[in-house]
C-alpha cells in the first residue's frame, strides 16, 4: 500500500499555459478545504454550534464572507454556508462540526474536491471576468470579502474578492467544468484584448 | 469617366481628416489605387476618378455613392481575402488602410459589365410581390431551376472562405447612462451626466466624435463646432467614471434598457490584427438610463432615375469635400427642398467644386443661407424640380439633367430645360435617427414642420435630443444635450448634486421651412425608362408601392412585405418616410394616418464573429470531464457526450474496429473482471428528519422501511405519471441518505427536490446538497471484481457476507479513503467504488495494476449498455421517452400500492395509462440471429404494398450480443407482455425483418451471478 | 432579457440566471387530500394554466443565487416587475385588487380576508391559494 496520489483538477492544463501573455495572473488554488454547511438561522443552536467550533459567525449578509485565521465562511444562501480551511485540517473540522450539530437539523458535506479555485491576481481581472459573466463587477458593492455566484461562460460558477487594489480574486467552478473555465480565462485573458472600464482614455479624435 | 481628377488639389482648404504625406495604396476589384491616410473606402475610390461603386440589389443597376455614413445604401463592399473576406461593408465606414483589398458587390463578371443587370431591361417583369406571383408553376420547377437561379442571383455578397482565423469577444457592462451618439447633443449629454458622478458609456460608430458638427454650419462660442467637440471629448475621455467608445455602433435597444454594442477595434488596421487584438467585441449593457442622441440622416428625392452613379445626398457631397478633400464631382446641380442644403452648395464653391445652378422645389427661396447663395454667384431655379437625367450608354454617368417648372400637387412636366453637369446633390429635408428609440417600442408622432416623424414617447427609462428628436440647431441641440444628461443622471443617482451646465453661445443661419417633394414628375410615365427610387438597396420604386396600394396591400406592413421596402440591411434609412410619401399621395390618406413601420435591430448589421464572441472551438460548449479523463485521451478511448460530459465509449485497441473493442470489453466483465469510470452518475445527500418521509414521496416505492448501510433501487416519475429517472439510493444513517441519479439527471433531479420542498413540502425539514463533483466512482465488475478489491488492500470486508448484495461500506482500500455500494448494473459480481475526486485518477490506476494479475481492462459506455441490455435493465432515455410509465416498462413491482401519497400516484389512475393496448416492454430475437435491428425500428403485424402500415411499436434497444452470440433487443409494443412468442415484422428500407417477441431478461434470469 | 430582483436575497441579476417556474398559487389537491381528487381536479392541476394579457403571478427561481424559488407579479404587455414576494406569500393587497378576471375570482377570498383583518399571509405558513 503506497501513499495515495493526490492530483488537482488543473495541474494538467496549467502546466501548459504561457502567462506571460495574460494580463493578469491566473494560477490554481489547490490546498483548500471546503466543507458545504446547511442549517436554519432560526435555530438558535444551529448558528451558536456553528461558531463554537468555527470561532467565527456564520456570515448572514448575502453574497459576504468572514474570515478568521486561516479559516473563512462564504455566504452561499440563506441557509447555505462554504467554510474553508486548509485541506489538511478538513477532516478535523469536519469532525468537530458534525459533533457540535448532532441533533441539529443541518447537513455538513466535504466538497473539497467538488470544486476548482482559479485565482486571478492583478488590475483588471474583474474585467476579464466580466467578458464570462453578466454580472457588474465593477458595482462600488463588489468589494473585498464579496462573495458572488455566477454564470461564467455558461457555467456556474462564483467569485470571492478576496482583496482590492491590486484586484484578487478566486473564482470556483465545479471540477469538472476546472479546464473549461481555465481555457476560457486564458481566452479572454491574452494581454492583447485587456480592456479597463471607466478611467484614463486616449480620446478618439473628432 | 474614370481617371477624371476628383481629388481637390491642397489649396482648397478642404479634406480635413486626410493626411496628404501619408499616401496608402489598395486595390478595388483588382484595380490599383491610391488614397491618403484618413480616407475612408468609398472617398479613396472615388479619389481615383471611380463613382461606380456597386450594383443593385435586384436590378443590378449601376450604383454609387449616396450618403455619408451608415445611412449609406448603395456602396457595399467586401473587405479582405479568403477566410478574411466580409462582406457588406458599407465603403463610407470603411477605413482606408495600407494594402487593403476591397470589392464591390451584386455584380458578375464585373462591375462594369453585369450579366445581371440584364434584370433591368426585363424590369417590368419584376413588379412588386414578383417572386409571389411568378415561381408557383410547375412546382417541379421550384428544386431544379428557380430556386437555384435565384440562389445565384440574389444573396448580398461573397461568405468568406474558410474558418475566420481572428477573436472576437464580448463584455457584460452595467452603467448608469447610456449615450447614445458622439455629436454635439451626445457630447453634451454625456458631460451634463458625467459631472454628477454618474458611470456614463458614450459610443458613436464612426472613428471620429462630433457628428456632423463640421459640416453643420454655425459656431459655438465663436469657434467652428468642432473645437467645442474635441475639449468634451478630451475632457471625457481624462474622467474616471466614464468610457468612451469609438467605432462603436449601438445595434439595439432590448427590454429594461439591455442593449448590444458592437465595437470594431481592430478593422482599421492589420497590424492590430496580427498583435492578437480581437477584432469585434460585442458590449452587452444595462443602463439605467439611456440617451438617444444618434442624429439625423439627410432624405433623398423620388426623382427620374435618382439612383444613378453621380446623385447623391446634400450632406454627402458636403462631407466628401470638408473631410477627405473629395469631389463628387466637376460640375453639379443641387436640387433641394429645404435651406440646409444651400450650405453644401456654399461649401463647394469655397472648394472650387462647381455647381452648375441651384434647383429648388419652393416657389419662394429667402432664406439667409439662400441669400447667401445668390449674394455668392449662385442661379437659384425657384419652383423648379428634376424631371430626368441623361446619362452615357449603360447609365452609369451623368451628362445632364433635365429641370422643369415644379409646383406642388403638379402632375406632368412641361417645358423641360437642359443643364449639363455630372453630379446630383439632393436633399428632401431631414429625418431624426429613431431607429434605436424605436427598438423596444418607442413611439412616434408626425412633425409638420419638418415633414417627418419624431419622438413621442416611450415606456422605458430612455430619453432622446437633439437632431434625433427634431431639433435641427446647434443651439437647440446642446441645450437639450444637457437637460437630457442632467436628467438621464439625476433619475439614478439618488444624491447627486445638479451641476447646472451653463449652454454655450450659439450661432446660426435660420432656416426657413422646407416644403415636402414625394415623388418629382417626369417627362412621359414615369415607369418606362424611368424608375423613381424609394428604396436604392432593395430597388423599390415609387412605382412599386402604388401597385402595392392598387392591389390592395394598403396598410403600411402589407406594402412594406409586399415591396420589401426599408427591409434591407439599411432597415430604410433613406427610405422610410419617402415610401410613406409616396404612399400618401397614392392614397390621398395624410402620413400620420398612414403610420410608420417597425424599426428593428440591428441598427446596421454586426459580425457573426461577436455574436460567437469567445464560444468557439474547444469554447464552443461547456465540456465536463471526470478526473480520469487524461488516462481515457492517453488510451485513445472513442468518446460519446453525455449531457455535457465527454465518457469513453470503447477503448480500441490496435486493428480493432469499436465493434469489436465493445464485444471484447463485454466478454472481460462477463468472464473475468472490468473497470468503469462511473464518475458521471448523479449523487445527492439527503438530510433531515423527514429525509425518509420525502423520499416516500419522490419515488415510487417505499424507502422509510430501508435498513442502514442498505442500498434500494429506486424509480422516479413526474406527475403526468411518466417516468424521469432512477438509480440507487443508500441509508448512511437514520436521517442521511445518498441518492444516485441518471449523469443526465443529477442536475434536474437535484433542482426538482429542492422545488418540492421550497413550494409544496414547506414543513418537510430536509437539506438537499448535491455532491456529485465531489467523487470520482467507478465500477469494478465481474467474476474476479472481489479478487481484485481484496488484492488492494484495506479495511472493507469484500467477502459475500461481508458486503452482501445491496449494501455499501466506508472505509480505506489501497490507501484511498472510499465508500463501497454493492450494486450491479451489468449483472456480474460488481462493486461501484467511490473516491474523492482529487483521489480519483490514483484509485484508477491502483485498480488496474491490482487487477493485472487478473486480466483486468477498461470498458466503456456502450459495453455497459449491451451488458445492461442482456439482463433487461431499462435506460432511461432509452426504453423511456417521457411519455413511459413505470407499469409499460414492466417495473410493476416498484410502484407502491400501499403509500397514500407520490409524485405521479394519481396520474396512474387514470383510464388511459391503465389501457390494455399500451406499449409494453418486451424482448425481441430476430429470426436470423446475425441480424441486428436498427435502433427505433417499427414494428407491424401486417406488411403491405406501401405506406401506410398500423405501426404496434418500436425497438428501443438494440445490440449484437457477444455473451449470447446473437443479436438482442428491447422494444415498446402494444400489449406486448400477452404477445409472447408472436413474430413481429419490421419493414426496413428493401427488406423486411421478423423477430419473435421474447422475455426482455435475456441472460441469468435468476440472477445467480451477481449473488456470488 | 428581462432584469429580475430576487426578494430572498435581493440579487438583481439577469433573467438568464433566473429559472422561470410557470403560473403561481397553482393549488396541489394531493398534498391535501390525496384519495379524493375528481378527475376535472387532476385535469386543472396538472394542465390548465391562464395567459392574461396585463397582470400575471408567476414563479421564479433564483438560480445564481440563493436557489431560492419565489413568487413575481408581472405585466405581460409592458414586462414590468410589479411586485416580487416570498414563495409561501400572497401578493401586495394592491395588486390582488387590481388583478383581472382568473386572478380577481382567484384573489376574492384572500381579499375578503383582508378586510375582516386576518392576515394575508404569514411568513412560514403555508399560503393556501
Ligand atoms: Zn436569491
Amino acid at each position: 500500500m503506497s501513499e495515495p496520489q493526490f492530483e488537482s483538477p488543473l495541474s494538467g492544463p496549467a502546466s501548459r499555459t504561457d502567462r506571460a501573455k495574460l494580463a493578469v495572473d491566473i494560477s490554481e488554488v489547490s490546498d483548500r478545504g471546503m466543507i458545504d454547511l446547511r442549517g436554519e438561522l432560526s435555530d438558535r443552536k444551529f448558528a451558536a454550534a456553528a461558531k463554537k467550533v468555527l470561532g467565527i459567525d456564520l456570515p448572514v449578509k448575502p453574497r459576504t464572507s468572514t474570515t478568521h485565521g486561516d479559516l473563512s465562511i462564504l455566504w452561499l444562501s440563506v441557509d447555505q454556508w462554504l467554510v474553508c480551511c486548509p485541506r489538511a485540517k478538513i477532516q478535523d473540522v469536519l469532525g468537530e462540526l458534525r459533533e457540535a450539530l448532532t441533533d441539529i437539523h443541518s447537513l455538513a458535506v466535504d466538497l473539497s474536491d467538488a470544486r476548482a479555485i482559479i485565482r486571478l491576481q492583478g488590475n483588471g481581472a474583474r474585467e476579464i471576468l466580466m467578458k464570462g459573466a453578466p454580472v457588474n463587477l465593477l458595482s462600488t458593492e463588489i468589494v473585498a470579502g464579496t462573495v458572488r455566484r455566477l454564470r461564467y461562460g455558461e457555467i456556474a460558477a462564483m467569485v470571492h474578492i478576496v482583496d482590492e487594489r491590486p484586484d484578487t480574486i478566486d473564482l470556483y467552478i465545479f471540477r469538472s467544468y476546472a479546464e473549461f473555465a481555465w481555457d476560457w480565462l486564458v481566452e479572454t485573458g491574452r494581454r492583447a484584448a485587456a480592456i479597463r472600464l471607466f478611467g484614463q482614455q486616449d480620446p478618439p479624435v473628432v | 469617366m474614370t481617371g477624371k481628377p476628383y481629388r481637390l488639389p491642397e489649396s482648397a482648404g478642404a479634406g480635413r481628416l486626410t493626411d496628404r504625406a501619408k499616401p496608402v495604396s489598395f486595390t478595388f476589384d483588382g484595380k490599383k489605387m491610391t488614397g491618403f491616410a484618413g480616407d475612408s473606402l468609398a472617398s479613396a475610390v472615388m479619389a481615383n476618378g471611380q463613382r461606380l461603386l456597386g450594383r443593385s440589389f435586384k436590378y443590378h443597376r449601376p450604383r454609387g455613392l449616396v450618403g455619408l455614413g451608415s445611412e449609406e445604401p448603395n456602396a457595399l463592399v467586401g473587405v479582405g481575402e479568403g477566410a478574411r473576406h466580409e462582406p457588406n461593408l458599407r465603403a463610407t465606414q470603411v477605413e482606408l488602410y495600407d494594402g487593403m483589398v476591397a470589392v464591390s458587390q451584386n455584380r458578375w463578371p464585373s462591375l462594369g459589365f453585369d450579366v445581371g443587370a440584364f434584370n433591368n431591361r426585363l424590369s417590368r417583369l419584376f413588379p412588386s410581390g414578383f417572386y409571389y406571383k411568378t415561381f408557383m408553376w410547375p412546382r417541379s420547377f421550384w428544386k431544379t431551376i428557380y430556386e437555384p437561379t435565384i440562389r445565384h442571383a440574389a444573396g448580398l455578397g461573397k461568405a468568406p472562405t474558410g474558418r475566420d482565423p481572428d477573436t472576437y469577444e464580448q463584455l457584460h457592462v452595467h452603467c448608469e447612462v447610456l449615450v447614445i451618439g458622439g455629436g454635439v447633443t451626445g457630447l453634451a449629454a454625456a458631460e451634463a451626466a458625467a459631472s454628477t458622478g454618474a458611470r456614463v458609456i458614450i459610443a458613436d460608430e464612426n472613428p471620429r466624435f462630433g457628428g456632423l458638427a463640421d459640416i453643420a454650419g454655425g459656431k459655438i462660442d465663436g469657434r467652428p463646432q468642432t473645437d467645442w467637440a474635441a475639449l468634451r471629448v478630451q475632457q471625457l475621455a481624462k474622467a474616471d467614471n466614464v468610457h468612451v467608445l469609438a467605432r462603436t455602433t449601438v445595434a439595439g435597444h432590448f427590454h429594461h434598457n439591455y442593449l448590444l454594442l458592437f465595437e470594431r477595434l481592430a478593422d482599421h488596421d492589420p497590424q492590430l490584427i496580427a498583435d492578437g487584438v480581437p477584432r469585434h467585441r460585442l458590449w452587452k449593457v444595462r443602463a439605467n438610463q439611456v440617451v438617444v442622441a444618434a442624429g439625423a440622416i439627410e432624405r433623398p428625392i423620388a426623382f427620374a432615375n435618382n439612383d444613378r452613379p453621380g446623385v447623391l445626398l446634400a450632406s454627402a457631397a458636403r462631407g466628401l469635400v470638408e473631410r477627405y478633400g473629395v469631389a463628387p464631382g466637376l460640375m453639379g446641380v443641387l436640387f433641394t427642398n429645404n435651406d440646409d442644403a444651400y450650405r453644401t452648395a456654399l461649401r463647394l464653391k469655397e472648394a472650387g467644386v462647381g455647381i452648375a445652378c441651384i434647383v429648388d422645389v419652393r416657389q419662394q427661396v429667402d432664406g439667409a443661407l439662400a441669400e447667401a447663395a445668390r449674394a455668392a454667384g449662385f442661379e437659384v431655379m425657384s419652383g423648379h424640380a428634376i424631371a430626368g437625367i441623361e446619362t452615357d450608354i449603360g447609365g452609369k454617368a451623368i451628362s445632364a439633367v433635365k429641370v422643369a417648372p415644379y409646383s406642388s400637387g403638379q402632375g406632368r412636366v412641361i417645358n423641360e430645360e437642359k443643364i449639363e453637369c455630372d453630379f446630383v446633390a439632393m436633399s428632401g429635408g431631414w429625418n431624426p435617427a429613431v431607429h434605436l428609440w424605436c427598438h423596444n417600442g418607442g413611439k412616434l408622432k408626425f412633425d409638420d414642420s419638418l415633414q417627418t416623424f419624431v419622438p413621442a414617447r416611450h415606456s422605458d427609462a430612455i430619453s432622446i435630443a437633439g437632431a434625433a428628436n427634431g431639433r435641427m440647431s446647434v443651439g437647440e441641440c446642446i441645450a437639450e444635450g444637457y437637460a437630457a444628461g442632467e436628467a438621464a443622471a439625476k433619475a439614478v443617482m439618488s444624491k447627486a448634486k445638479a451641476v447646472r451646465m451653463k449652454p454655450p453661445s450659439t450661432e446660426q443661419e435660420a432656416e426657413k421651412r422646407l416644403e415636402p417633394i414625394w415623388f418629382a414628375p417626369a417627362t412621359g410615365k414615369y415607369n418606362e425608362g424611368n424608375k423613381h427610387f424609394i428604396d436604392f438597396q432593395n430597388d423599390v420604386t415609387a412605382a412599386d408601392l402604388e401597385l402595392a396600394q392598387r392591389e390592395g396591400y394598403e396598410s403600411v406592413e402589407h406594402t412594406k412585405r409586399y415591396t420589401t421596402l426599408g427591409m434591407a440591411t439599411d432597415q430604410g434609412k433613406t427610405s422610410n418616410v419617402n415610401g410613406l410619401g409616396v404612399v400618401s399621395q397614392a392614397t390621398g390618406r395624410v402620413i400620420p394616418e398612414i403610420g410608420t413601420t417597425t424599426f428593428r435591430p440591428p441598427y446596421t448589421p454586426i459580425s457573426m464573429g461577436s455574436i460567437a464572441g469567445t464560444s468557439v472551438g474547444k469554447l464552443f460548449l461547456p465540456v465536463r470531464k471526470t478526473p480520469v479523463f487524461s488516462w481515457h485521451e492517453a488510451e485513445q478511448a472513442n468518446f460519446e457526450p453525455v449531457g455535457e460530459w465527454r465518457r469513453p465509449y470503447c477503448y480500441p485497441k490496435m486493428n480493432e474496429d469499436r465493434q469489436a473493442a465493445v464485444n471484447r470489453e463485454i466478454m472481460v466483465v462477463r468472464e473475468g473482471v472490468g473497470l468503469l469510470d462511473a464518475s458521471t452518475l448523479g449523487k445527492i445527500e439527503i438530510k433531515g428528519p423527514d429525509a425518509a418521509a420525502l423520499l416516500d414521496r419522490v419515488y415510487t416505492n417505499t424507502f422509510s422501511t430501508l435498513k442502514i448501510g442498505k442500498g434500494r433501487y429506486g424509480l422516479m416519475m413526474n406527475e403526468m405519471g411518466f417516468l424521469m429517472d432512477d438509480g440507487v439510493t443508500v441509508r448512511l444513517a437514520d436521517d442521511h441518505f445518498l441518492m444516485h441519479t441518471t449523469s443526465g439527471g443529477a442536475d434536474r433531479i437535484a433542482a426538482w427536490l429542492e422545488e418540492w420542498l421550497q413550494t409544496e413540502w414547506m414543513e418537510l425539514r430536509v437539506f438537499v446538497t448535491p455532491v456529485t463533483e465531489q467523487w470520482a466512482q467507478f465500477a469494478v465488475a465481474g467474476p474476479k471484481a472481489r479478487e481484485v478489491l481484496q488484492a488492494l488492500g484495506g479495511d472493507i470486508d469484500f467477502s459475500a457476507d461481508g458486503l452482501s448484495f445491496m449494501s455499501m461500506a466506508e472505509g480505506r482500500v489501497g490507501g484511498y479513503p472510499v465508500r463501497v455500494f454493492r450494486i450491479s448494473f451489468s449483472g456480474e459480481l460488481s462493486y461501484e467504488i467511490a473516491a474523492p475526486a482529487n483521489f480519483g485518477r490514483g484509485l484508477w490506476d491502483s485498480l488496474l495494476k491490482a487487477g493485472e494479475p487478473f486480466g483486468i481492462k477498461a470498458y466503456g459506455t456502450e459495453a455497459l449498455h449491451v451488458l445492461r441490455a442482456e439482463k433487461g435493465f431499462i435506460v432511461i432515455g432509452d426504453e423511456t421517452d417521457g411519455t413511459v410509465t413505470p407499469l409499460d416498462v414492466g417495473l410493476d413491482w416498484a410502484v407502491s400500492k400501499k403509500k397514500t401519497d407520490y409524485i405521479g400516484k394519481r396520474s396512474l389512475e387514470q383510464s388511459y395509462l391503465k389501457a390494455p393496448n399500451r406499449k409494453q416492454l418486451v424482448g425481441l430475437y430476430t429470426e436470423d440471429p446475425n441480424e441486428v435491428l436498427p435502433d427505433g425500428a417499427y414494428a407491424v403485424e401486417k406488411v403491405t404494398d406501401k405506406p401506410p402500415m398500423k405501426m404496434i411499436g418500436q425497438v428501443t434497444s438494440t445490440y449484437w450480443s457477444p455473451t449470447l452470440k446473437r443479436s438482442i433487443a428491447m422494444a415498446l409494443i402494444e400489449d406486448g407482455r400477452n404477445r409472447m412468442g408472436e413474430m413481429l415484422l419490421f419493414p426496413l428500407a428493401g427488406k423486411v425483418v421478423k423477430a419473435q417477441i421474447v422475455d426482455p431478461v435475456f441472460y441469468d434470469k435468476q440472477g445467480a451471478r451477481q449473488n456470488v | 432579457m428581462l432584469l429580475i430582483r430576487c426578494p430572498v436575497c435581493g440579487v438583481k441579476g439577469e433573467e438568464g440566471d433566473f429559472h422561470a417556474g410557470g403560473q403561481a398559487h397553482v393549488r396541489r389537491p394531493a398534498t391535501s387530500d390525496p384519495v379524493n381528487i375528481t378527475d376535472e381536479q387532476h385535469r386543472d392541476y396538472l394542465f390548465l394554466r391562464h395567459n392574461p394579457k396585463g397582470l400575471h403571478f408567476e414563479r421564479w427561481r433564483c438560480d445564481r443565487g440563493c436557489g431560492k424559488w419565489f413568487h413575481a407579479a408581472r405585466d405581460t404587455v409592458t414586462l414590468d416587475f410589479k411586485a416580487y414576494y416570498k414563495i409561501d406569500e400572497l401578493p401586495p393587497v394592491e395588486l390582488m385588487r387590481q388583478a383581472t378576471g382568473y386572478w380577481a375570482e382567484h384573489f376574492a377570498p384572500h381579499l375578503k380576508a383582508t378586510k375582516a383583518k386576518k392576515p394575508v399571509a404569514k411568513r412560514n405558513a403555508r399560503v393556501r391559494s
